[in-house]
């Protein structure tokens, strides 16, 4: 629908452009730090566009983080298990809690929404001991098992959709004989594509993104995810590397921006909506 | 109806099983005859690093049984602790002295008074001040790898250039201070150009200090000693700098330092005359300063010479066993290799430090590269040398200190002010850290006395 | 119950297995537990200590944790209104005809979707004292007014000034506004354009319709949104602790609450004590969801009621 617009058009246009160019800056100027010589980046009044671009960076910056590709190994696995964790059991759990009717069911649903009220500072230390007792730290797997647990989150999300999904197709394959399983993997979960590809696309974020799990459970360097590998390049005696330093970030923000421009729509469907409740 | 899986996802469960499959493989390690690996971790790069690896390849080749796996290893202090916490600690970890307390007192080091005594190791073969930086409360928790000690070092370009004889340093803190004035110099606008000293430069041991001034900070026990003279008079010397030189004037030339580690270093750019220093800064000084630096290395003045006994402040780096390792013993020969006279000063001359062993070879005074290793070796040997003050409540003494400090040198805050309020605050802080620690002393003990048993 | 009853509950509760063994292990357990830490000295190498309420008699005690409190609600009360503010306005701004929403709307969003590693050394060298480019471009403009005026104005030094680094940190914040103005593009995008022809045909000015129609509209979105972003302020980590190193930030102004939590259960292994915090925390979150949910059932209008 259009509408008139609050301000003359120039004006908005004109807005439009300077905020954009306001928040896109501080991109252009990681990208331009990150190919210029160190004593470069320090020179005033800026170099903007740095000539010739020293490509070379990257490859050093990656060399300074030691493992880089395994680090990124890492991170890419730890986000596939977290993704896969996280749309099975979310969707598992959010069909109970939404197409059956059981006694109890919105007992426990409510509890689960309690739980969401807790945050990780207060789960964190105990969970370093159930860990280490379990024999888990040295290992990754205080960083994926948790999501195929269903997190509250997520099942929640689900939930909603679900719920806003026709019973009469349910009915029609209960009537038929269907066992509830089926129902959900053959009917429910093809039609819930969309809403499934959000919950992957927001854990794949959130796990790319993770700081403090891997900070507090990963105890050996090998396991190391890409953010604490850059974190360790940022503490050195003689004077910070920020050239170094740009490319690394470039090279950990490119991923999920690539990932973005091939799902924007979902993405940012799912944002509305989760925003929107 | 016919269940066809879909293929983006059997791609990725597929990828997932792979990196499950290899993930497993690389945890496990073949057994049999193969020799005990052990895990060394160590803070040091560049060539610092280099002359370890040197040790570690000799005592891989000298036997099979036992095989060092060296790795470089950044923010050590806390990797090392959350790897011990979580189960799978290292074998061996070069720490710093100051983690010692702490570490021993939270049950993450292995005490070696057992170990070390089976190896061999004899607290006579050590220069005294090192040995106590490896001992806490009646245990032996370390062996040194790499010393230091602290001595005054000066400019001698600076100290001819104001007029004073270049060979001659201080001998007291009063001489310091008129050869300070002599040195400062200011600019036509009243901002400085240069100084002589400020102890702010580079600050680092601010808690030692008021040893220079003759006495101790801390009794050992439960009494933090900040009303003694010494204290007074440091404090006093500290508010002396603002009524001198003007406080804001001092800290505005602060801020135009460069970074230590480049050839910005104010006392290679010629903006401090006199600095506190360890014995390692003879190789920033070949590194970064210009060419033709001259310097000169002597005790650091305090307020009543003791030329026979000079003062100094030592540190060492240390190597540690944390706790739940599977090889102490195998931990402790690699240990005890590294602590014999032949491998230890071949460490410690790489690495241009002194040796902390009683016995110093003539061959280590011969080759070694630092210009003054015998007056560092000599402070040393001092009966006076002191450890470097370790409180159980450090941190937050050190953190106190340094905004106390830095007030009372801005001249906002008068030093006798300062030490009342800081010693309350201290005072209260170390009370109740001591009486924490006697609440959890007797499980915390019981650890360790579990672990001397054979 | 019934055995029909029964069978139905016992299919309801293996579908939410999942979630269940979630909850005991990854919830209950640990809550309790960290219940429990809180009334002891527990470093994890040893056997924990019970010292009743001494950990939180240290809380009350301590500067450092009203410092950590202070720097928290300090940064939520400024962070979470400027943002809404903030982007609120971005969503106005694109909900107009003006074209290419889809490309600024990305624009806008971009910045929400690098990691808090990234975000934390790239805004660490924006906001750098000498070199950053905020100071780089403040200084024209101070420059200019303190020839205007006469002043001694100067472009502080961000993160090693107590008195600045927080609103640096604010100021790395608003970057991120644009995921919450993504919602209220969509939220406006919902309003039915009729309230506005209504509103209109009464004569309002577009200043009364936004504070009478739109404001009102967007309210439950409004409403939810701060909820959450106060939850999150109050939990912010990651940020402040790789801007400042894993420290505290120039006299303890970046230092957070979870960031002394951490500080305790990681670097000083004080668990029993970092528990006592973690649990401070928790009620501050569940008395203001628990509020807020209470006072928002009045005061949000909802379509329709």
């Amino acid at each position: 629908m259009q509408r008139n617009s609050i301000w003359p058009l120039w004006i908005c246009r004109g807005l439009l452009v300077g905020l954009g160019c306001l928040f896109s800056l501080p991109f252009f100027w990681m990208v331009s730090t990150s190919l210029k010589p160190l004593r470069e980046t320090m020179k005033m009044p800026p170099v903007w566009l740095p000539l010739p671009p020293q490509w070379q960076n990257y490859p050093d910056a990656m060399a300074a983080m030691g493992p880089f590709w395994l680090y990124t190994a890492n991170s890419f696995f730890l986000a596939s298990l977290n993704v896969l964790g996280t749309v099975l059991s979310s969707a598992l759990v959010a069909y109970g809690f939404s197409r059956l009717n059981w006694k109890g069911r919105d007992g426990l649903f409510f509890l689960l929404l309690m739980t969401m009220m807790i945050p990780f500072p207060v789960v964190m230390v105990p969970l370093f001991g159930l860990f280490r007792t379990l024999g888990w730290i040295g290992t990754m797997k205080p960083l994926w098992v948790p999501a195929f647990l269903a997190g509250a989150f997520n099942v929640f999300l689900l939930r909603q959709f679900f719920l806003a999904l026709p019973r009469d197709l349910t009915e029609a394959a209960r009537i038929d004989g269907c066992s509830e399983f089926r129902i959900f993997w053959q009917i429910i979960l093809p039609l819930a594509r969309p809403a499934l590809l959000t919950v992957a696309l927001f854990q794949f974020m959130a796990t790319w993104n993770d700081f403090l799990g891997p900070l507090i459970f990963l105890a050996r360097e090998e396991q190391y995810t890409l953010a604490l590998g850059l974190q360790a390049l940022q503490s050195t005696i003689s004077g910070t590397p920020w050239h170094h330093l740009m490319a690394a970030s470039t090279l950990v923000v490119l991923p999920v921006v690539i990932l973005f421009f091939f799902t924007q729509k979902t993405f940012l469907r799912g944002i509305a909506t989760s925003g929107l409740k | 109806m016919k269940y066809s899986p879909h293929p983006l996802l059997t791609s990725t469960v597929a990828l997932i099983l792979l990196g499950l499959g290899w993930q497993g493989c690389s945890a496990g390690k073949p057994k049999g005859q193969a020799p005990v690996v052990l895990e060394y971790w160590e803070k040091w790069t560049g060539f610092e690093r280099e002359a370890m690896a040197r040790l570690v390849d000799e005592f891989n080749s000298s036997q099979n049984r036992i095989f060092v796996r060296f790795l470089s290893v950044s923010r050590i202090d806390q990797k090392m602790m959350l790897a011990t916490a979580g189960g799978v600690p290292p074998d061996v970890v070069g720490l710093w002295d100051v983690n010692l307390p702490s570490y021993a007192e939270n049950n993450a080091l292995l005490p070696l008074d057992r170990l070390a005594r089976e190896a061999g190791l004899r607290e006579k073969d050590y220069l005294p001040v090192f040995w106590k930086l490896c001992h806490y409360r009646g245990h032996q928790w370390a062996l040194p790898s790499t010393p230091s000690v602290v001595a005054l070092h000066w400019n001698k370009k600076m100290f001819r250039e104001a007029g004073l004889d270049p060979e001659r340093p201080p001998r007291t803190l009063a001489e310091l201070e008129s050869f300070n004035e002599k040195i400062t110099r200011k600019n036509s606008d009243g901002s400085l150009a240069q100084i002589g000293h400020m102890p702010q430069e580079p600050g680092w041991w601010m808690p030692d200090f008021p040893s220079w001034f003759g006495g101790a900070s801390w009794d050992g026990g439960p009494h933090l000693l900040l009303d003694s003279p010494s204290n007074r008079a440091f404090f006093q010397w500290l508010q002396s700098y603002p009524a001198r030189f003007g406080g804001s004037e001092l800290f505005k030339l602060r801020g135009g330092f460069g970074t230590f580690a480049s050839p910005d270093n104010p006392f290679f750019q010629g903006k401090v005359a006199m600095i506190l220093q360890g014995v390692w800064m003879d190789n920033f000084i070949r590194q970064y300063a210009p060419e033709g630096f001259s310097y000169g290395v002597a005790p650091f003045p305090e307020s009543t010479p003791h030329p026979e006994a000079p003062l100094t402040i030592a540190q060492t780096d240390i190597l540690v066993i944390p706790t739940g390792t599977r090889h102490p013993r195998e931990a402790m020969e690699f240990i005890s290799f590294v602590q014999q006279q032949k491998h230890m000063e071949s460490l410690c001359m790489a690495q241009r430090k002194l040796s902390p062993l009683a016995k110093v070879s003539d061959d280590f005074y011969r080759r070694h590269p630092h210009p003054y290793l015998r007056e560092f070796q000599r402070l040393s040997q001092s009966p006076r040398a002191q450890p470097t003050l370790c409180l159980p409540t450090m941190r937050e003494y050190s953190n106190d200190l340094i905004i106390y400090s830095n007030l009372v040198l801005l001249g906002r805050m008068n030093g006798e002010q300062a030490r009342r309020e800081m010693a309350a605050r201290q005072q209260k802080s170390l009370t109740a850290k001591l009486d924490r620690w006697e609440r959890v002393s007797a499980v915390r003990t019981a650890v360790w006395d579990q672990e001397l048993r054979p | 119950m019934t055995r029909k009853e029964k069978r139905s509950t016992l299919q309801g509760l293996l579908f939410i297995a999942p979630w269940m063994v979630g909850f005991l292990a990854l919830n209950l357990y640990p809550f309790c537990a960290s219940v429990w830490f809180s009334l002891c000295d527990y470093s994890v190498l040893s056997q924990q200590v019970y010292l009743g309420i001494r950990n939180f008699q240290n809380l009350i005690h301590d500067p450092v944790f009203w410092k950590a409190l202070t720097n928290t609600l300090l940064f939520a009360a400024v962070s979470i209104p400027l943002s809404t503010i903030v982007s609120i306005g971005l969503a106005v701004l694109l909900n107009q005809p003006a074209g290419a929403q889809g490309f600024f709307r990305t624009l806008f969003f971009l910045p929400c979707l690098v990691p808090a590693i990234s975000l934390a050394i790239l805004w660490q060298w924006m906001l750098n004292g000498q070199m950053g480019l905020v100071n780089m471009a403040l200084r024209p403009g101070l420059d200019f007014l303190n020839n205007l005026f006469g002043c001694t104005l100067r472009a502080p030094d961000w993160l090693n000034d107590p008195s600045w680094a927080l609103w640096g940190l604010v100021l790395t914040g608003l970057w991120g506004t644009g995921q919450a103005m993504v919602i209220y593009l969509a939220g406006l995008q919902e309003i039915p354009a009729e309230l506005y022809e209504a509103a209109t045909l009464d004569g309002t000015s577009a200043w009364q319709r936004f504070l009478h129609v739109t404001l009102p509209m967007l309210s439950p979105v409004i409403f939810f949104n701060v909820l959450m972003g106060l939850i999150g302020a109050l939990q912010t980590f990651a940020v402040p602790y790789i801007l400042t190193g894993g420290g505290d930030g120039p006299g303890r102004s970046l230092l957070f609450l979870a960031t002394y939590i951490y500080q305790n259960a990681f670097d000083f292994w004080n668990m029993g004590y970092a528990s006592a915090l973690a649990l401070v925390l928790f009620l501050m979150i569940a008395i203001l969801t628990l509020t807020a949910v209470h006072f928002g059932e009045k005061k949000v209008h909802y379509e329709g009621r």
